[in-house]
């Protein structure tokens, strides 16, 4: 067992259930990649199994086996060439049009589709929801992997007096939050500024605005909590 | 421990669990009838541990329906050397509705509504009708904890509770229900492996 202590108390509370949810992403989108740390969380999941196991059962309202029947086929079936092609319309039409907050909802909902459909492609364009509950996005941040540009588009961001945005790319494996730069309240902000990171750590860390003085953080450093979170989804093959 | 005492449920719960372990091996290889005498057979037991976490019926049964959608998938990888067919079962029900309270969304830092305050059910898995071993086991290792600490890990563990819920339930601090949770896991593998 190799894992740093930090990571093999993390393992624990992954599957105990109580990691914050930034860290629980984080790690979620880890194991896919580190087998060392899959197997960790595996094997704390089977030490607290029995628990599991011995819930007092709860009759659930109605009976589901028929909607669960249903899913396994729907999932088994392959997408239907039109559908694609109707969501790629539909991306096109996303892409064109000014993105109001139902536009959001839209560009998430396809991005998860186009990520079902396409999950043997190397998606390249993706896009953020940077927000503070699902009902409030406060930008949207798109990315694309292969020239590591990133856009900032501020949807319902409220300005901030005497104060900036900053974006940060949260990642483990980078140490502390790493700045992005400030990002504007009232207009789109662009540059490739994800230069500095593999294709990997984009794809899996989390972006976090926080509010900081005027011209960005001082020290190089969050002066707060998260404002705003979001992580990246795929948007088009 | 006395084996006149946990004998009987012990095989009770290894009988059952060698029809449920059958069952998921016909599933692996894509038995529609042995999913559905799955189904029947331990959905309320999942439905048990989500209901517990979500609380919200909608959210539940959404987690139940994701579950056994996995379950499907995965069945192959069930590995009767690492646990229970029915422990394998509902960890992977937790998660799903653990996937679900601790979605990335800065509201879960309060995703217990201001005033909330968790029904006072104790949570007793010794109520639970057959005891598998690796219960007994684990049982007796929490039962070397404190009684506040264990508290905590039954309260994360059947309730989905945060370190933020929890450190309003005992009064402490979020950093020091982190230190508790840490040093009990890390004391219940000890005591598991020795």
């Amino acid at each position: 067992m190799t894992l740093s202590p930090d990571d093999d108390f993390a393992a624990a509370e992954f599957a105990l259930g109580t990691l914050e949810p930034a860290e629980r992403a984080t790690f979620a989108a880890r194991r896919l990649r580190e087998p060392e740390l899959d197997a960790a969380i595996r094997a704390w999941e089977a030490r607290l199994s029995p628990l599991a196991e011995a819930t007092p059962p709860i009759a659930p309202p109605g009976d589901f086996l028929p909607a669960i029947e249903a899913r396994i086929r729907a999932a088994a079936a392959p997408p239907a060439a039109k559908d694609v092609a109707a969501l790629q319309t539909r991306l096109a039409r996303w892409r064109a049009a000014a993105i109001g907050a139902t536009g959001i909802a839209a560009a998430l909902a396809i991005g998860f589709a186009a990520r079902e459909a396409t999950r043997a492609g190397a998606p390249k364009e993706f896009v953020a929801i940077l927000q503070k509950s699902a009902d409030s996005p406060a930008f949207v941040a798109s990315v694309n992997l292969d020239s590591r540009e990133l856009t900032v588009r501020p949807l319902a961001a409220p300005p901030q007096a005497g104060k900036s945005y900053e974006l940060w790319i949260i990642e483990p494996k980078l140490g502390p939050p790493r700045s992005l730069g400030v990002i504007d309240a009232a207009a789109v902000t662009r540059g490739a500024r994800l230069a500095a990171y593999d294709r990997a750590t984009v794809e899996d860390a989390t972006y976090a605005v926080t509010v900081e003085p005027e011209g960005g953080s001082p020290n190089g450093k969050p002066s707060g909590p998260p404002v705003f979170v979001g992580k990246l989804v795929p948007v088009e093959p | 421990m006395s084996s006149a005492d946990e004998t009987p449920k012990a095989s009770e719960a290894a009988a059952a669990s060698d029809d449920l372990a059958l069952l998921l091996g016909r599933v692996a290889a894509r038995d529609a009838a042995a999913f559905a005498a799955l189904y029947r057979a331990t959905h309320a037991v999942l439905y048990g541990v989500v209901a517990r976490i979500l609380t919200r019926g909608d959210a539940s049964g959404e987690a139940l329906q994701e579950a056994y959608v996995r379950i499907w998938e995965k069945a192959g990888e069930f590995d009767p050397a690492k646990g229970s067919p029915l422990g394998w079962m509902a960890t992977i029900a937790r998660n799903r509705a653990l996937d679900e309270v601790r979605r990335v969304r800065p509201t879960s830092l309060e995703e217990m509504p201001e005033g909330f305050e968790p029904a006072a059910e104790t949570v007793d898995p010794l109520a639970a009708r057959a005891r598998s071993e690796r219960l007994v086991a684990l049982l007796a290792c929490l039962g070397h904890l404190d009684a506040d600490k264990r508290e905590a890990v039954l309260l994360a563990y059947y309730r989905g509770f945060s370190r933020d819920a929890l450190a309003r339930r005992f009064g402490a601090p979020t950093a020091t229900i982190k230190t508790w949770l840490r040093r009990s896991l890390m004391q219940l593998r000890e005591c598991l492996e020795s």
